[in-house]
């Protein structure tokens, strides 16, 4: 394993505050919120278990053994698309863009035959994970139009209405309106192991 | 070729300008030592950013000393020569052999005699670049015949018209292990940003000439910037997301101004018409 100082980029005789202000910039620009769907998601959380471990190992080291309970962001992933009951073709295409497998979960859907929200919401994902931001968007619409009801197509939707201001940007790039405080605080403080906002 | 992808000055510490100048003037020279005297009027920053992007992490910045190809009576400090810069002039030579052939294609006889004349020029030039990289020449040429037929057919996509230029940014990182898919994803996106870019750009003189345009066929005849402007957002928000997986050392800092406020910055300018004046700035004065 590497040295846990230089994953937080700190150095060894850093106080307790710069290691944890070290530790929560990390945890920022790595969150899971930032790689949603992403194609390099998987990159992204071994990234943020290497910093949560290194966090650990310091953190046990300055208080004699003594170590915080974490395991904050474990699952961040998994649970994306797990909702409810639905269709069996819908769940394996589910399955099958969690795996990166976009042709084939395309090719699923497309033989799927009737459209309904789920159908266009997987489309959106699948165009999302593509890069085809303006189909995602526009198949997002459509299936928070089929079911208003559905909380996570809007949050699919919500999230891509955001645009640039969603993502996370290194100190001093960000614009003031980088964070919605409330969204960012409902979103965050649930999976930050600090149990506050995250920035 | 463009010219989109270039760093916010005011807010660049100044040895990242140091860096970035050196960059450019080693891309110059490089391709003057591969190509011949005529192959540095093909150097333009969209290439600098790529070189920039290829560079090894680990290797430090070391400038030294070289002639100016434009004032050879000046030195400035250069990059050496390294496989990075290789590699980006090798592909500025390729595409825009292809970026010519297909303007020869799309005009007459007459109109296309400039565009003709530069190949001829360049011809020797895209044979030994062609022979140096020929997954990228051969990426290049199917993905601009890919993009040609979606312009005859009028493709009325967004996604579907820029996605073969972006796949040809792509291939012009290595695709393997990790760094690959880091790069791979933002030079998509990249390549997405630019031909959308270039799309709102033309969109008058398209308009006025008859010629397909992706902006004005996917939001109508006076296009829609709002909704271009967040899905180019969009694309500029994975950039960032792909950046900050990525390792590159000293030259971080410098690829995260060109991302985050660099390509914003044009982003703007195109949308609201002020990139004509703005793309005929320098980055830097002529007095050092």
């Amino acid at each position: 394993m590497r040295d846990p100082y230089s994953v937080l980029g700190v150095s060894q005789n850093a106080s307790d505050e710069e290691v944890k202000k070290a530790y929560r910039e990390l945890a920022r620009k790595y969150h899971p919120d930032n790689y949603q769907n992403n194609p390099l998601s998987d990159l992204a959380e071994e990234k943020m278990k290497e910093i949560n471990e290194a966090y650990d190992t310091i953190t046990k080291q300055r208080s004699g053994g003594y170590s915080r309970s974490s395991g904050g962001y474990g699952g961040g992933y998994q649970g994306n698309y797990s909702s409810g009951p639905s269709n069996p073709i819908y769940a394996r295409a589910r399955a099958m863009i969690n795996a990166g497998d976009l042709q084939g979960a395309e090719r699923l859907l497309y033989e799927a035959g009737q459209k309904d929200g789920e159908w266009y919401f997987l489309s959106g994902s699948i165009a999302y994970r593509k890069g085809w931001m303006d189909e995602a968007m526009r198949n997002y619409s459509i299936a928070v139009q089929m079911d208003p009801g559905n909380m996570e197509y809007q949050q699919a939707l919500a999230v891509m209405r955001q645009g640039r201001m969603g993502g996370y940007q290194p100190a001093g790039y960000g614009s003031s309106a980088q964070c919605d405080p409330c969204t960012t605080y409902l979103c965050c403080s649930c999976l930050t192991p600090w149990g506050g906002p995250c920035c | 070729m463009f010219g989109y992808v270039r760093p916010m000055r005011p807010e660049l510490k100044c040895k990242d300008l140091d860096l970035y100048q050196a960059t450019y003037c080693g891309l110059c020279r490089c391709l003057r030592r591969r190509y011949g005297l005529i192959a540095p009027m093909l150097l333009n920053f969209d290439f600098t950013f790529l070189a920039l992007l290829l560079w090894e992490p680990e290797e430090r910045f070391t400038p030294c000393p070289g002639r100016c190809h434009g004032n050879p009576l000046r030195k400035r400090p250069m990059c050496p020569d390294s496989p990075a810069l290789e590699l980006a002039a090798d592909e500025s030579v390729v595409l825009a052999w292809w970026k010519l052939r297909d303007s020869v294609q799309d005009s007459g006889l007459w109109r296309g005699l400039p565009a003709r004349a530069l190949g001829w020029l360049l011809k020797p030039a895209y044979q030994k670049a062609a022979r140096r990289c020929p997954g990228f020449d051969g990426t290049a040429r199917d993905s601009l015949a890919e993009l040609a037929a979606l312009e005859r057919e009028g493709c009325a996509c967004l996604d579907r018209a820029a996605d073969p230029f972006a796949r040809l940014l792509q291939a012009a990182a290595p695709a393997d292990g990790e760094r690959g898919r880091v790069l791979g994803q933002l030079l998509y996106h990249l390549g997405r940003w630019i031909y959308l870019a270039d799309g709102q750009d033309d969109l008058e003189e398209d308009r006025l000439a008859g010629r397909y345009n992706p902006v004005s066929a996917r939001y109508g005849p006076d296009g829609d910037k709002a909704a271009l402007a967040l899905t180019m957002d969009h694309s500029l928000a994975q950039m960032g997301a792909a950046l900050q997986l990525g390792e590159f050392g000293c030259r971080g800092p410098l690829l995260e101004n060109i991302v985050y406020l660099g390509l914003p910055m044009v982003q703007g300018a195109v949308l609201d018409g002020s990139w004509s004046r703005m793309k005929k700035q320098k980055i830097w004065g002529k007095k050092q």
